[in-house]
């Protein structure tokens, strides 16, 4: 299932929440959580990655992955984490009122 | 030391290989193989180039890398098309440059201020008339035409300054004239200008070192003071700051340097000539007995008026006060008032209008002419980014399929005009310099240096802008164009002819090639007819045997040779310089021959009423024979007549002619300019010449030589010699040191060069327009060749199909002909009536020949149609040495 567009973000972020993650990480990670039910484009992922830590909502760093090579983990900033937040927050109540209309 | 976009680009390779490495260990764990799990691995993760691409769109060093890729890109781009490249920086360069060159020469020539403060408060005086005042003026010093005349009597400048006072400051100049100058043992010749003692406080210039004049110093009684520009200040003087109460020799008379102007105040007109400013009573005027008894003669007139209103002074509260003055300064006054010298004022803001009067027309066609040019160098540019878009369209087409953003695209092309812009920058400030520097010498005519045009930044960045927007606008074209292929997904489909383009948007580019031509043919043509003007004028029969002659000026009566000396002077020095080796004969005359205006009169036979005007001029018996071998009729002046002053003539053979044929031998012709019951000066006729120009190669008008006063302070001797002048110029100069140490040589010129000298506005116009010409026949015919490239690239396929279905090379060669010399034919068939209404405005710029004469249109149009046969010629044969197999296979 393709993600509808404009909740990418609010994934990645609420993923990076849980602690420091490598972009394939990210993306494995949001497809075990909803019982591979969504598929997160690797096309799209870094693009959104790179834009969120140019936005100051993430910040990334060098470690080494447990399997042998370098990898880029990122995490969330102060910014990142209220901005979660208040995404979140929108996302329900915007969620609730879609189920709301859906089920009358 | 590692930038950071530089870092940003390695660490997204390695977080694309890290994604990579970790999707294929995934596979692989599944139980695929290595290779097996790295392909499928590659499949998940898609183009890793787009999303590489989207990443760099993303980051915040972005707009950095970006612009160093488009930098370098362009300029790879730029390198990959020389010839649009070099089309296009050369369009820009020309267009910009000599529009900012020739604007900039009318703005100082046509609208420029003084280099004085408050310039709006000057005004020049004049006054307007019915004919010369005669009844009133026996003499005058200045300019007379139709519309009136700028000289007054000293009477009526003290009484107009006097009268003023409190409204204006009013000052007196007058003429510059040639005087030899003599400091530290250097002699050398000079303009003098004479001016009043407020003249500089008038104007309120400045000094640079010392002062300028006082009112004392317009005294008889004060010492000769002089004040030096400041060209001759650093040209003659080497910027010595110890001249400054020194004494200068002036035509002979001590002169105390008390000052130097400040370098701003060129003088009175851009270019003026004045080396030297004297108070107007130590002028050179002032050297002659007439020029005494003229300061207190209100019967002689003069000096020139220039006025500076007081703040708040109209010239309508300063003019009455004059024009009440004005007429009781007079001798007499005339039976009927009405036809009574009323005074004027005209705005003097912009100094003397000589320079402007005389260039307002040329520069308003040349400027015409060149704005015209730049309208080609747009179009070109026009044309070429459309061909270069073109050309480009399957990179664009890669870039769009790789995953470049529209903007992106954009801001590449952007970058790219940018570059051209900035090349096309560079290009017109040299240019612009070149041409700067060549019209500043073309105006420099007799009486005037070359003027010092500097480019004006404020033109440059005006034609600059509006090319650098056609620049932008169609540079952009090609961004556009691809972002609208990619929706068409245009890679698909292969090869580079196939997909887009509409014949319909190309009718543009079509309608752009005829309107070059079209104004190609107006650039052409002027540039013919101005060339041919120049090659009747130079290729005319003066007369006489232009080569082998040299003429300089001498004044030994300004360098301290007695008047009674001269004669004997004179004499030796003929026979020294007819003794020099290498001289065949020696002449002289008291007006250099060829050197446009000098000596003229109204003549008549005397007790005939019917006058002509002739130029006049002085010789010795040896000016003739150097022109010419033979008389009609008659004899030549004798050494004897010259010696005794007889009143005899020597008259040009049309002259003759129109006086009476060859019975006016023995006649006498008198000067009808002489005041009612003064007898007018009579000469009887003893010679008939052939026709000779006197005075130019521009006109043949009659002329009259009479034996030359003995003891002339100045004149010009003419040498005829065995080999070419240049040889024999280091013996004639050592032959006149020899005799004087001190006596400089004025303007040495072979006769050539003076010929030259006095075209020197024709050469201007050849010159220039045949630069405009050439450029435009380049510019359009690149302009063509790029749209029948274009057009016959993009029917490749089609020409590839004609080639296999039996069309012979020939054909094809004949159908792009047919297309791209329709094309000129159309553009010349629509410039032709342009040329014709235009004719008009420079029929009176040409002297040799008419403006529309049928050999001038054919070569024109021969020209054009030539250039356009070559432009269309190479993509024709390109077209047909096609390969058709291989043509279909790319299909």
């Amino acid at each position: 299932m393709d993600l509808i567009q404009g909740t990418l973000d609010l994934l990645i972020l609420k993923t990076v929440a849980h602690g420091a993650i490598h972009g394939y990480g990210i993306a494995q990670r949001i497809l075990v959580i909803s019982k591979e039910t969504l598929q997160v484009q690797q096309g799209s992922l870094y693009p959104a990655l790179h834009r969120l830590q140019r936005k100051g909502l993430l910040k990334s760093e060098w470690k080494e992955s447990g399997n042998g090579p370098m990898a880029k983990y990122y995490s969330l900033t102060a910014a990142g984490r209220k901005y979660l937040q208040e995404e979140m927050a929108q996302w329900q109540r915007y969620a609730g009122a879609v189920a709301l209309v859906l089920e009358s | 030391m590692r930038f950071p976009w530089k870092r940003a680009e390695t660490e997204l390779e390695r977080e694309v290989a890290h994604h990579l490495h970790e999707l294929t260990a995934e596979y692989e764990r599944q139980g695929h193989t290595r290779e097996e799990a790295l392909r499928m691995a590659k499949r998940e993760f898609g183009g890793s180039e787009q999303v590489k691409e989207q990443c760099r769109d993303e980051r915040r060093w972005a707009w950095m890398n970006g612009l160093r890729q488009d930098v370098v890109f362009g300029a790879r781009m730029m390198r990959r098309t020389p010839v649009i490249t070099l089309a296009a920086v050369l369009s820009l360069g020309l267009g910009i440059g000599a529009n900012t060159a020739i604007v900039s020469l009318m703005d100082l020539v046509l609208w420029h201020d003084l280099p004085v403060p408050n310039p709006r408060q000057l005004d020049l005086v004049d006054w307007q008339g019915h004919g010369f005042p005669r009844e009133m003026v026996d003499g005058a010093s200045g300019s007379f035409g139709d519309s009136g005349g700028d000289f007054f009597s000293y009477a009526s400048f003290r009484a107009l300054r006097q009268g003023v006072a409190g409204l204006a400051s009013l000052a007196a100049y007058s003429y510059p004239g040639t005087v030899s100058i003599s400091f530290a043992g250097h002699p050398r010749v000079g303009q003098e200008r004479p001016v009043s003692a407020n003249f500089f406080s008038t104007l309120q210039v400045q000094a640079r070192l010392g002062r300028l004049f006082s009112d004392n110093d317009d005294s008889e009684a004060a010492p000769a003071t002089v004040v030096l520009s400041h060209r001759f200040w650093v040209s003659a003087l080497g910027a010595d700051a110890g001249v400054i109460g020194k004494t200068m020799s002036v035509n002979n008379k001590p002169q105390v340097i008390v000052g130097v102007l400040e370098e701003s105040f060129y003088g009175l007109v851009p270019g003026d000539a004045t080396d030297l400013y004297t108070p107007l009573l130590h002028g050179h005027w002032q050297e002659t007995p007439e020029g005494k008894a003229a300061l207190n003669n209100n019967r002689f007139w003069g000096v020139q008026l220039i006025a500076r209103r007081a703040p708040g002074v109209s010239e309508a509260q300063l003019l009455p006060v004059m024009a009440t003055i004005f007429p009781t300064t007079w001798s007499a006054q005339p039976k009927n008032a009405a036809n009574a010298p009323r005074i004027r004022l005209a705005e003097g803001g912009r100094g003397l209008g000589s320079l402007r009067d005389e260039f307002r027309d040329p520069l308003l066609v040349l400027g015409a002419l060149v704005g015209l040019l730049l309208v080609i160098a747009c179009t070109n540019i026009v044309n070429l980014l459309l061909a270069r878009a073109v050309a480009r369209q399957r990179e664009v087409a890669m870039r769009v399929a790789l995953g470049c953003s529209q903007a992106r695209l954009m801001r590449q092309f952007l970058t790219e005009s940018a570059l051209l812009a900035m090349l096309g920058g560079v290009a017109s400030i040299v240019v612009g310099y070149l041409t700067a520097n060549l019209l500043g010498q073309f105006l420099a005519e007799h009486d005037n240096r070359p003027i010092a045009v500097t480019l004006d930044f404020r033109i440059l960045a005006m034609a600059g802008a509006i090319t650098m927007l056609a620049l932008l606008v169609f540079g952009l074209f090609p961004a556009w164009r691809g972002s609208r292929m990619a929706r068409g997904n245009w890679v698909r489909s292969g090869a580079g002819n196939v997909g887009f383009a509409p014949t319909r948007k190309w009718a543009a580019g079509r309608l752009l090639v005829i309107a070059q031509m079209a104004m190609s043919v107006v650039l052409v043509m002027t540039a013919v007819i101005f060339t041919r003007n120049l090659l009747a004028i130079q290729s005319a029969d003066p007369g006489f045997d232009r080569r082998n002659l040299v003429l300089f000026g001498i004044r030994p009566g300004t360098s301290g040779y007695e008047k009674s000396r001269l004669p004997q002077f004179y004499f030796n020095l003929e026979q020294q310089l007819a003794a020099t080796p290498g001289v065949s004969a020696v002449g002289m005359a008291s007006v250099r021959p060829m050197n446009v205006g000098g000596w003229w009169e109204n003549l008549r036979l005397a007790g005939q009423s019917g006058v002509v005007n002739a130029s006049i001029n002085g010789v010795t018996a040896g000016y003739l024979p150097l022109f010419t071998s033979r008389m009609v009729a008659g004899r030549n002046i004798t050494r004897a007549e010259m010696n005794g002053g007889a009143k005899v003539a020597v008259i040009s053979e049309d002259l003759a002619r129109k006086l009476g044929g060859q019975n006016t031998l023995g006649r006498i012709i008198e000067f009808a300019g002489g005041r009612p019951g003064e007898k007018a000066p009579q000469f009887e006729i003893v010679g008939i010449a052939p026709v000779i120009a006197p005075t130019s190669m521009k006109e043949r008008p009659f002329a009259v030589w009479l034996p030359i006063e003995k003891d002339v302070s100045e004149l010009t001797v003419v040498v005829r010699t065995l080999k070419p002048p240049q040889m024999v110029l280091p013996a004639i100069r050592q032959a006149i040191t020899g005799m004087d140490r001190n006596l400089p040589l004025v303007e040495v010129v072979t006769m050539e060069e003076q010929i030259a000298k006095g075209l020197q506005r024709e050469r201007m116009f050849a010159t220039l327009c045949s630069g405009f010409g050439i450029l435009a026949l380049v510019l359009s015919v690149v302009g063509l060749y790029g749209v029948i490239a274009y057009g016959t690239s993009r029917r490749r396929g089609e020409i590839g199909v004609r080639l296999a279905l039996g069309a012979m090379p020939g054909d094809v060669v004949s159908m792009v002909l047919r297309e791209g010399l329709g094309l000129a034919a159309l553009g010349m068939l629509i410039g032709i009536p342009v040329v014709w209404l235009g004719a008009k405005y420079v029929e009176k710029e040409l002297s040799g020949i008419k403006p529309l004469e049928p050999l001038s249109i054919a070569m024109a149009l021969g020209m054009l149609l030539a250039a356009a046969l070559v432009a269309v010629g190479i993509p024709a044969l390109r077209a047909a040495a096609l390969k058709p197999a291989e043509m279909l296979r790319q299909e």
